[in-house]
């Protein structure tokens, strides 16, 4: 079943259907949600609440463009109001990673250091960062799921990065060296 | 030769490196760094840094929350928005643009309670919608930023 059938179903009251929906997009929001949140609980909270959210306002969806930027939107609203509710709750601090995955391109305890400088970001550009660089989104893509202007997005980016250059240098990162 | 800013030719040069042309050309940026110690050493650490960012990989998740938003699903299907959904406005619309008509009818004087209409008009449609017009909607905000 694609997604344009399983929305035309759950709009009549098939909530089965929506099991499609979420089965499929759960993994990428729960991700997107512990990049916003840094914290494995609290993103589980947003992603139910934001499934709930979308499944009420199934209405709305234009139906010829793709479920998952739309319901991003609505995700990420709840995301920030959890976040804004919560104030300063710990982050996620464990030997494992909740938001970079360890690859053989580094060593992991840089891994460890680079995920640690991560949550030390502002939320926004924690944010940023995971969707340009570890999902690999356009700056055009940026921009529709963010809802701000492509320029916006360049000059956000390039100051979530020095940000993190700085909490790296902090940490006596060692993974990047000047190309 | 107007000198550029700093700023300004590290966020060319970072658009440029993500493959996106920016307000500078690619040819005034590296004239640019050519010439400026600080920012060759900044965007250079930038550029790695990207380069680093690219060859990593979100985490990927294996939770279910089907479960969890199943039990708190609405029973009803979610309301849609019908073609007819516009047609209270049109009746609120045309009802106003008559009492317009009629205010406007010379040597005429209907009195004070009169010129209350419109807003009995508006009370009744909203009533018949059960909408309020003042409430703002919360949940749409981004807070925190």
């Amino acid at each position: 079943m694609d997604d344009q059938a399983a929305i035309e179903r759950c709009r009549a009251g098939d909530k089965e259907a929506f099991r499609h929906v979420v089965e499929h997009y759960q993994a990428e929001a729960i991700g997107h949600a512990v990049a916003i949140l840094g914290n494995r609980e609290d993103a589980m909270d947003a992603v139910q609440e934001a499934f709930i959210d979308s499944f009420q306002a199934l209405d709305r969806i234009d139906l010829t463009r793709r479920f998952y930027p739309w319901f991003y939107v609505i995700l990420r609203n709840r995301c920030y109001k959890l976040a804004a509710g919560r104030k300063k709750r710990e982050m996620s601090r464990s030997d494992e990673t909740e938001i970079v995955a360890p690859t053989s391109s580094i060593r992991p305890e840089d891994t460890m250091l680079l995920e640690q400088a991560m949550l030390e970001l502002p939320t926004e550009d924690r944010e940023l960062i995971t969707l340009r660089h570890l999902d690999g989104l356009s700056y055009e893509e940026l921009a529709e799921r963010l809802e701000v202007p492509r320029g916006t997005i360049m000059s956000r980016l390039y100051y979530a990065r020095k940000r993190l250059r700085d909490r790296l240098t902090r940490h006596a990162f060692t993974g990047f060296s000047e190309g | 030769m107007t000198k550029l800013n700093c700023e300004s030719v590290g966020m060319a040069a970072m658009a440029i490196a993500d493959g996106y042309q920016s307000e500078l050309s690619s040819d005034q940026v590296e004239a640019h760094l050519a010439d400026c110690s600080d920012c060759r050493r900044e965007v250079g650490q930038l550029r790695a840094l990207s380069s680093l960012l690219d060859a990593q990989e979100r985490r990927q998740r294996t939770e279910n929350v089907w479960k969890r938003v199943e039990r708190r699903l609405p029973d009803a299907a979610p309301a849609r928005i019908t073609s007819q959904a516009w047609r209270p406005f049109m009746l609120l619309g045309a009802l106003l643009l008559g009492y317009r008509i009629v205010e406007m009818l010379p040597d005429r004087d209907f009195g004070f309670l009169f010129k209350l209409v419109p807003i009995l008009f508006v009370i009744a449609a909203f009533s018949y919608l059960k909408e309020n017009p003042f409430k703002i909607d919360s949940e749409l905000r981004l807070e925190g930023e």
